[in-house]
């Protein structure tokens, strides 16, 4: 598709003796939410982890705002920042250091390093505990410094792998509603998740990933079709139903 | 280079945050100072202690304030060979002509007791036999017909400094560039896994390459620091403490040729082992699975210079000076004791070292580029 920031072909991958991917081919807009959903072991992670470079794909082919994924790897990282329920942190660097350390190591220059990182701090609201160290920051505090040090580089894709798995309801509802305002800034986003709840309510298109295929894509409405909610699609798609 | 640069800051940052490092290094610093306070003591114990010698029979005249002298205590029993056995240090029969001395051998008191009781026979025996041929009219010199006369080619007393130096100083060095930079270089590397902070790391467009040279630059500093602050309180402990007179050592100095070797091998030690334990370090999971990795690392390269240590005239090969950590002791241990460099050695040492830190770095290079670092874990 014309325009894509995200393209990717028939991408197939292997990780021990387990056939992750199978062929899954989608394509992501600038401006969108691109739900990718499927339970556990689907390949969602490891189609993340290739299209941000720290995997290569077996075959098939990614493209990140126009750069191959295997002949362009700094350039792909440099338009893409990646929050995961992972949230690792540098304990004793304050949080404010945690989002300087990253914008230095993706190229933001030392003149434009205080304005970005005041910026990130502001839009995210992380002032009240910016210069404390990480260590002593609750969960949802992690959380919105992990999606400081995503986009302090200020890049076109941005992919959140369940970012929400491991926060209380009012943390999830603040991720949740960055993605949108990412959207709205002309940003793709990609969201991966398993809860359909999330996927139905933000998503633009989606791609349903079972077994390392792509089971179904289009608009959310499409995937829904004629069933009551997208859990039912999604149950049916995976053959629960 | 600005990537190695800012890793660099960063993890110095994080360093001097962290209780276990500065813990290790202040360790480092006060060790050393305990440990040579400790045999300063027991030098000068030592030196100073009176031993009993258990005795019968009469005591040649003049001998026993000579014994005395040499603080060795006479003291009267009826059965020196069972007194020796317990209740004294060594036991004599004095006879005329004869005394015979029993001694425990496997007891370390009994050894320095005969000692000191055999050197003092010796000279009295000197002096009576020089007294009775005087009496004779016969010159004493006759019973040395050939006398030494000694032209030491360097201070003795500094050759004793520098025996003591060529002891302690290169295991003090390599033990504390070895430590001190340990948890820093597991944190640096398994911590990255096990905080997960590492995919985020390998996130940015910074070329693992220079990410891995700011970590060896920050590990390599902290190594440093702490062997400056352990030969540093060295040489302020034995400027403070008093070592035994018949140990011959004075006023404890390095030689000017010994403090740039220094400095060039503990630099070299500290990069190649920076990149050692790093490697190491980026093949765990966790903080703890790496000191598994890396603590044999630690006996497996201190033990063979520990031994070298206890063989004073060992004269080695060049070859000796291809293995990484015992080349760094040989070619100290040159500096301090010769006083002097000897190219060749110093060459191959450093040839070793450098190469063994390429290695290791490009080893973590590879284990850094390696999707199963992510996939693993």
């Amino acid at each position: 598709m014309t325009g894509a920031a995200v393209v990717v072909e028939r991408l197939e991958k292997t990780l021990g003796k387990n056939q992750v991917l199978r062929g899954i081919s989608f394509s992501a807009q600038p401006g969108e939410i691109f739900g990718l959903l499927g339970p556990n072991g689907a390949g969602k992670t490891t189609t993340l982890r290739i299209i941000c470079t720290l995997l290569s794909p077996d075959s098939g082919r990614v493209e990140v705002v126009g750069f191959d994924t295997r002949a362009a790897q700094q350039e792909v990282r440099k338009r893409v920042g990646v929050v995961t329920a992972d949230i690792g942190v540098y304990p004793r660097l304050s949080a404010r250091e945690n989002i300087a350390y990253f914008a230095r190591l993706s190229g933001v220059p030392d003149a434009d390093l205080k304005r970005r990182v005041d910026a990130v701090i502001e839009r995210l609201d992380v002032g009240s505990f910016a210069d404390q160290r990480a260590e002593s920051l609750s969960s949802g505090q992690k959380q919105k410094l992990a999606i400081a040090r995503a986009i302090v580089h200020d890049p076109q894709v941005l992919m959140f792998d369940e970012p929400t798995s491991n926060l209380d309801v009012l943390a999830s509802r603040e991720v949740r509603e960055f993605m949108v305002e990412s959207k709205g800034h002309g940003k793709c986003v990609i969201f991966s998740t398993h809860v359909m709840h999330d996927a139905e309510r933000l998503c633009d298109r989606l791609a349903i990933l079972h077994q390392g295929q792509v089971v179904a894509s289009g608009s959310t409405a499409e995937v829904r079709g004629s069933r009551r909610d997208l859990e039912d699609a999604f149950l049916e798609l995976v053959g629960v139903k | 280079m600005r990537t190695a640069w800012i890793v660099y800051r960063k993890e110095i940052t994080e360093i001097l945050r962290d209780r276990r490092t500065l813990m290790a290094i202040g360790l480092a610093a006060l060790a050393t100072p305990i440990v040579l306070g400790v045999i300063s003591q027991v030098a000068t114990k030592t030196a100073t202690q009176e031993y009993t010698i258990g005795y019968s029979g009469d005591i040649p005249a003049g001998l026993g304030d000579l014994l005395r002298a040499t603080s060795l205590k006479l003291v009267p029993v009826s059965d020196p060979a069972a007194a020796a056995a317990r209740q004294v240090d060594i036991g004599v029969a004095f006879a005329p002509g004869v005394i015979d001395e029993f001694y425990d051998p496997s007891r370390q008191s009994a050894q320095i007791a005969d000692t000191r009781l055999r050197t003092v026979l010796g000279q009295y025996s000197a002096a009576q036999a020089a007294a009775a041929l005087q009496q004779r009219g016969i010159d004493p010199g006759i019973l040395t017909p050939v006398r030494i006369v000694g032209h030491p080619l360097s201070s003795p007393i500094q050759a004793a400094s520098n025996a003591f130096l060529s002891f302690f100083l290169p295991y003090i060095l390599i033990t504390m560039i070895l430590t001190g930079g340990f948890s820093a270089a597991l944190d640096s590397s398994a911590g990255e896994r096990e905080r997960r902070t590492l995919e985020s790391l390998l996130l940015t467009p910074a070329p693992r390459s220079r990410i891995l040279l700011g970590k060896i630059g920050a590990i390599t500093t902290i190594s440093l620091v702490a062997a400056v602050a352990a030969i540093g309180s060295m040489f302020v402990a034995l400027s403070l403490i008093s070592l035994p007179q018949d140990s011959g050592i004075g006023h404890i100095t390095l030689s000017p040729v010994a403090v740039p070797v220094m400095v060039w091998v503990a630099i070299l030690i500290a990069i190649s082992f920076s990149a050692v334990t790093l490697a190491l370090g980026t093949l765990a999971k966790t903080f703890r699975q790496g000191q598994a990795y890396v603590t044999p690392l630690y006996f497996i390269t201190i033990f063979p210079a520990s031994i070298i240590l206890f063989i004073p005239d060992f004269n080695p090969s060049l070859a000796y000076y291809l293995i990484p950590i015992l080349n760094a002791v040989l070619v100290l241990r040159d500096a301090i004791v010769h006083n002097a460099v000897e190219w060749p050695t110093l060459a191959v040492t450093s040839i070793s070292l450098v190469a063994t830190g390429a290695l290791a770095w490009y080893a973590a290079l590879r284990l850094f580029t390696r999707e199963a670092l992510l996939t693993r874990s």
